[in-house]
């Protein structure tokens, strides 16, 4: 792991320098500007909410515009024969993704302490979001590998949005009513994003115990899984990319 | 420095193997090429001893090692140019250089090889500020910075002015006279002719030939000697065998009593050894 720090760092400065980490406070700075204009004062039961989005979409998206980046211009060629291992590089940027998260995370809350109304546990908050952010960083990895181009990337996001987010998200502002509701409110305790929420809730409380520790193993155990397969499947992904 | 005994490879989505039991040796200190057309195997063979593919059957040795069960250390002692740019655009070439180099236990000083290659007063700039043969440029540089011990370079002088193509070939032969060992991919017969002590030319997947630039060109040439003389006020030609010169009078004639233009040997080129080796012209 001796250049875990240097590629950590070389992949801030890159996110930096792309302006990766701009658009990151611009989404942030968006999450801002619609808590400012709903006329919610406390937004302890929303606060999670937004997090969510940010930690699930954002983490996926960030580890494939960066991968991209490195794909369009020859970067991952020359960094597949350096001597850097794939555990290094994958972990690398997957913390850069964590930092990132915080990041917002810090100025989502800074912005709720200071102008509206928030009581949310932060440091429970933090630790889902790292949480959450390694899942789906590492699953933003797959998707990266199974696209051919950033629109495909772009897609296979949305794909997972679609299935997995969005109904998480119906659910928690109570649109899934009736029969429907709470079949699918059960269905969705097997999906990632259902545990990510249940963790961030957890934070301004009223969740079981049971569902936050389960929450907690599952995304541990997920993350994991996905650690394993993202690892196994790095050196096919180097291969393809280093033009075959 | 490596010893390949029959290599075989074959991608998973073909039928037939790309690379169909080669053997060759790279000297340490030599300069070896390996030529053919493109889809011969010339890049498969590269990936295989950079590691980068390990599925492969036969054997290649690496300072007596198995190159299989070399570490990741193994990237400590290589350097690897590639054609095309490698590099983070939206950072400058220092930046670049200053990323890559902490990867390495051993560095070479990045400001003298930027002033070699002419691109210190430039090293603040972004590279994606740069030209094709800016880049290229800086790909050599990338290659050389951990001071390597075998350098594998695909067309290092593709894109390059005369000017910056002589100081990369002069660059390359310091680094063989060095001690280093440079495993050489180009089109540029040029270069090859100047370069390499030894090359190897593939064709379908096998080594069609193997041996020196002069030898390969003695193989394919003729035994012959071509004279251009001035014959009165008209300028005749005339080609004798080599193996017969010495007595050949009326070649020892034309010697004596003409005015001679040009006496050439008529080995061949290595753009038609290519070309007969191959069955292709090298520009495909």
């Amino acid at each position: 792991m001796s250049n875990f720090l240097h590629l950590f760092t070389g992949e801030i400065q890159r996110m930096k320098k792309y302006h990766i980490l701009a658009a990151s406070i611009v989404a942030a700075l968006l999450w801002m500007g619609i808590l400012h204009f709903i006329e919610i004062e406390d937004l302890t039961d929303l606060f999670p909410l937004f997090i969510f989005i940010d930690a699930t979409s954002m983490s996926m998206l960030l580890i494939g515009v960066t991968m991209f980046f490195e794909k369009q211009e020859g970067v991952l060629k020359t960094l597949f024969v350096s001597p850097i291992n794939k555990v290094e590089y994958i972990l690398s940027k997957t913390f850069a993704n964590i930092t990132s998260n915080v990041l917002t995370l810090a100025l989502l809350y800074a912005y709720a302490k200071i102008f509206k109304t928030v009581n949310v546990n932060i440091f429970v908050l933090l630790f889902a979001v790292i949480l959450i952010a390694i899942f789906h960083s590492l699953f933003g990895f797959i998707i990266t590998y199974y696209s051919k181009t950033f629109t495909d990337m772009l897609m296979g996001i949305m794909k997972y949005a679609f299935i997995f987010t969005l109904p998480v998200v119906l659910e928690t502002v109570n649109i899934l009513k009736g029969k429907f509701g709470d079949i699918l409110s059960v269905i969705l305790y097997f999906v990632p994003t259902k545990a990510s929420m249940l963790l961030l809730q957890s934070s301004s409380g009223g969740i079981e115990v049971w569902e936050i520790i389960i929450s907690i193993f599952y995304l541990i155990l997920a993350s994991g899984l996905i650690y394993l397969l993202v690892v196994k499947k790095f050196d096919e992904f180097a291969i393809k990319e280093s033009g075959v | 420095m490596f010893i390949v005994k029959d290599l075989g490879f074959k991608y998973p989505q073909n039928k037939e193997n790309t690379i169909k039991g080669i053997s060759f040796e790279i000297k340490k200190g030599e300069i070896f090429g390996l030529l053919g057309p493109s889809g011969v195997g010339k890049s498969t063979t590269q990936k295989i001893l950079t590691k980068l593919l390990t599925d492969y059957s036969g054997s290649v040795m690496y300072k007596n090692q198995d190159l299989k069960l070399c570490k990741r250390e193994f990237y400590q002692e290589i350097g690897v140019g590639f054609e095309m740019p490698v590099h983070f655009s939206k950072l400058t070439a220092l930046e670049n250089l200053n990323f890559f180099k902490k990867l390495y236990h051993e560095n070479k000083d990045t400001d003298e090889l930027l002033k070699r290659v002419g691109l210190y007063e430039d090293k603040n700039k972004k590279v994606s500020e740069f030209s094709k043969g800016m880049k290229v440029r800086l790909n050599f540089v990338r290659a050389l910075l951990n001071n390597p011990k075998i350098l594998f370079l695909d067309e290092p002088t593709s894109g390059l002015d005369p000017k910056n193509a002589r100081i990369i070939k002069d660059m390359i032969k310091e680094f063989k006279e060095n001690g280093g060992t440079v495993l050489l991919t180009t089109h540029l017969m040029n270069d090859v002719d100047e370069l390499c002590d030894r090359v190897a030319f593939m064709n379908d997947g096998k080594i069609a030939e193997i041996s020196t630039p002069k030898d390969l060109k003695l193989k394919h040439g003729k035994r012959e000697v071509e004279v251009e003389y001035k014959d009165n006020k008209d300028v005749s030609k005339k080609t004798y065998s080599l193996d017969t010169l010495a007595n050949d009078d009326e070649f020892i004639n034309i010697i004596k009593t003409k005015k001679i233009i040009t006496i050439h040997s008529k080995e061949t080129t290595l753009d038609d050894i290519f070309i007969k080796i191959t069955g292709v012209t090298h520009h495909e």
